[in-house]
């Protein structure tokens, strides 16, 4: 690291790569700490957490029970123990609460005064975060498994939601009206992606084993269906022709760069797709329990060089090399079967909640100072190696030039 | 200094040393350059042929090869050269959708050829192992392939699919296949189930790999027992966890 460090001062290297090389040295360090907690609000599993893209400072999470919590991960007590408050709740008691379990939460992708949520009360609700009052409300004709608004888009405001019928349908924010269906899937639709990259493409994955990948600009079908076997027929029996899988599909993940695309399936495998033309990368992961019947919320790392996939795998969370396939670490603390997981770029911490009822936060491990760094007062140096926060300290990013 | 630009991935490789030549308990393979060449044969000398009276090529699956190399996809991509090389062939074996088996070429065509000494059907079968494209890298083939590109009549597509080097898959198109490997498949299967009852059975369903290679085998289990260990491994059945005092092999539930 120090070789990073003088390289960056003497200007050998670009100040982009110590970034990633202390963010790649963090996510290799990831453990529970005892000083980082977050309340405990839910009384049932908890389904879908999401953090806010603009400050990463308030995170979401939906419960099997319906409430839907919003917590302040910023840490302004001063102390090292601290616990993430939940700032506000829409709990059993609210008249506008979901009647059945929440199965996603998102954030809307351009200011925290709004979010939506889906549930398996065959709805999709709009809230207004100040009042906790739903803005609009989407009924739908079958329980609805995953929605996604674009992080990127600027010409639109469409919401893709995937049901337990195969059509996906758009939903417009402006409008407020479904203004698009898609058609092309046989079985229950479980999980659906906006690209990172495009504002137009979208990702779908589906019980009957495909995963397509459209552009809501075109009027005919999707535009591929991703296959496993690269087009080899002979690689597979008949009728496994074109699947992304040999099960369903239940975890859609697009990486950072929006260039590659990831899928799970009870097939117990994950594969990496180039998202630009719909090839199997081949790229092996091994056993990669799956054993969800709704969507799986898996996430990967940014910023990081080489980048990192966290899966939910049974009551653990595994840690897996993106391009190389290799299991890099297991990380274990839950008590039950973990439900999803979220990477918060900043500070690369992942937070990760479960059946247990409990968000875990899993956070880098801080290297521990020398002797001598502890008597000295105002070193840069320690303050750079020790210090989490750092990096977005405006002052200090000024001095070194990375802002 | 170090001028030459490393990869941010290569500061982070933890390169443990080992001073002395005793190792205890955990032995990791070197992270020397992988010879998938060598493990296959080392592989194949774990396949029992006086089983078969000789008949059986040395079969070796491929997911025996994950518990011996760490990295799985640049396994796949060693076997993919050798495959395109037309060394090695690659059998879809029937019991999984994801179990393939792997063959060396030359001792493919050896042995069918030997088997149909005398046969009927020894005249289309050498025809057909001629017109094998070598580097073979399909595992099935279409009718239509089969009329058109390597021009057999339907009769000597029955020949084949009787001689045992085709298998049905569907309606008009046929898995290459390995006469007589149906006696493998079955005594495998068998002693896998056998094998992984072995490590269930033990107390914790765990068991240490050197224990479990030492164990007397009941009549179920033909093979050697590393070839089931290597395979219960590879295909992640079993957890294989290092402890200082050697491999330990858990029981996984599926």
């Amino acid at each position: 690291m120090l070789g990073f460090l003088t390289a960056r001062q003497a200007g050998l290297d670009d100040p982009l790569r110590l970034r990633r090389a202390e963010s790649t040295r963090r996510v290799l360090s990831l453990k529970l700490n005892p000083d980082r907690d977050v309340d405990r609000i839910h009384g049932n599993g908890i389904n879908t957490i999401d953090i806010e893209a603009i400050e990463g400072r308030y995170m979401l999470s939906g419960g099997a029970d319906g409430v839907i919590v919003v917590y302040d991960l910023e840490n302004y007590s001063g102390k090292l123990q601290y616990t993430c408050k939940a700032v506000c709740t829409v709990g059993r008691s609210s008249k506008y609460v979901h009647k059945f379990s929440v199965e996603t939460v998102q954030w809307y992708p351009y200011d925290t005064g709004m979010f939506v949520s889906s549930s398996f009360d065959k709805t999709m609700k709009v809230w207004d975060t100040e009042t906790l009052k739903p803005a609009e409300v989407f009924q739908f004709e079958g329980n609805v498994y995953s929605h996604h608004l674009s992080p990127i888009a600027r010409k639109h405001s469409l919401i893709a939601v995937g049901t337990k019928e195969p059509k996906i349908q758009l939903c417009d924010l402006k409008s407020g009206s479904r203004i698009h269906v898609l058609q092309g899937h046989r079985a229950e639709v479980l999980s659906v992606r906006w690209s990172p990259r495009y504002e137009h493409i979208l990702a779908t994955a589906s019980a009957d084993s495909k995963v397509k990948v459209w552009d809501v600009r075109r009027a005919s079908g999707s535009l591929f269906t991703l296959d496993q076997h690269n087009g080899d027929k002979s690689k597979a029996s008949s009728e496994a022709v074109n699947t992304a899988h040999d099960g369903r599909v239940n975890g859609l993940c697009f990486t950072g760069d929006g260039l590659y695309l990831l899928t799970t399936g009870t097939d117990d495998r994950m594969r990496l797709w180039n998202s630009a033309t719909g090839e199997n990368t081949l790229v092996n992961y091994g056993k990669v329990c799956n054993e969800s019947r709704k969507r799986l919320q898996f996430t990967v790392s940014r910023g990081c060089s080489p980048e990192f996939v966290f899966v939910p795998c049974g009551s653990s969370v595994a840690v897996y090399g993106l391009h190389t396939g290799e299991l890099v670490t297991m990380l274990r603390g839950h008590y039950n079967n973990v439900d999803c997981c979220e990477f918060h770029p900043d500070y690369q911490e992942l937070y990760s909640g479960g059946k247990d009822c409990n968000i875990l936060a899993w956070v880098p491990v801080i290297r521990a100072s020398d002797v001598e760094e502890e008597t000295k007062s105002a070193n840069q140096v320690q303050v750079l190696i020790t210090g989490n926060k750092i990096w977005k300290n405006p002052k200090v990013l000024e001095l070194l030039h990375l802002g | 200094m170090n001028r030459k630009r490393a990869l941010i991935s290569d500061t982070f490789k933890v390169k443990k040393r080992r001073y002395g030549t005793q190792k205890f308990g955990a032995v990791s393979d070197g992270d020397g350059p992988t010879d998938i060449r060598a493990t296959l044969e080392y592989l194949m000398t774990l396949f029992p042929r006086r089983l078969f009276n000789d008949t059986l090529p040395q079969i070796v699956l491929k997911h025996q090869l994950y518990s011996i190399h760490n990295d799985k996809t640049l396994v796949d991509k060693e076997l993919n050269k050798l495959r395109e090389r037309g060394e090695l062939l690659m059998f879809q074996l029937g019991f999984d959708a994801d179990t393939f088996g792997l063959v060396f070429a030359s001792d493919y065509k050896a042995k069918v050829l030997a088997g149909e000494e005398g046969r009927a059907t020894r005249a289309t079968v050498e025809k057909f192992l001629q017109k094998l494209p070598s580097p073979c890298t399909d595992l099935s083939f279409t009718k239509d392939k089969m009329l058109r590109e390597f021009l057999f009549t339907d009769s000597e597509i029955t020949q084949l699919v009787k001689s045992g080097v085709l298998t049905v898959r569907d309606a008009g198109s046929w898995w290459l296949s390995i006469p007589n490997s149906g006696k493998f498949t079955k005594y495998f299967i068998q002693g896998r189930k056998a094998v992984l009852g072995m490590v269930k059975k033990s107390k914790y369903s765990e068991v240490l790999k050197a224990e479990l290679e030492e164990r007397r085998t009941t009549s179920h289990v033909k093979f050697h027992m590393k070839y089931h260990i290597h395979d219960i491994v590879g295909a992640e059945l079993v957890e294989s966890i290092p402890t200082t005092s050697g491999i330990l092999l858990r029981f996984v539930e599926p």
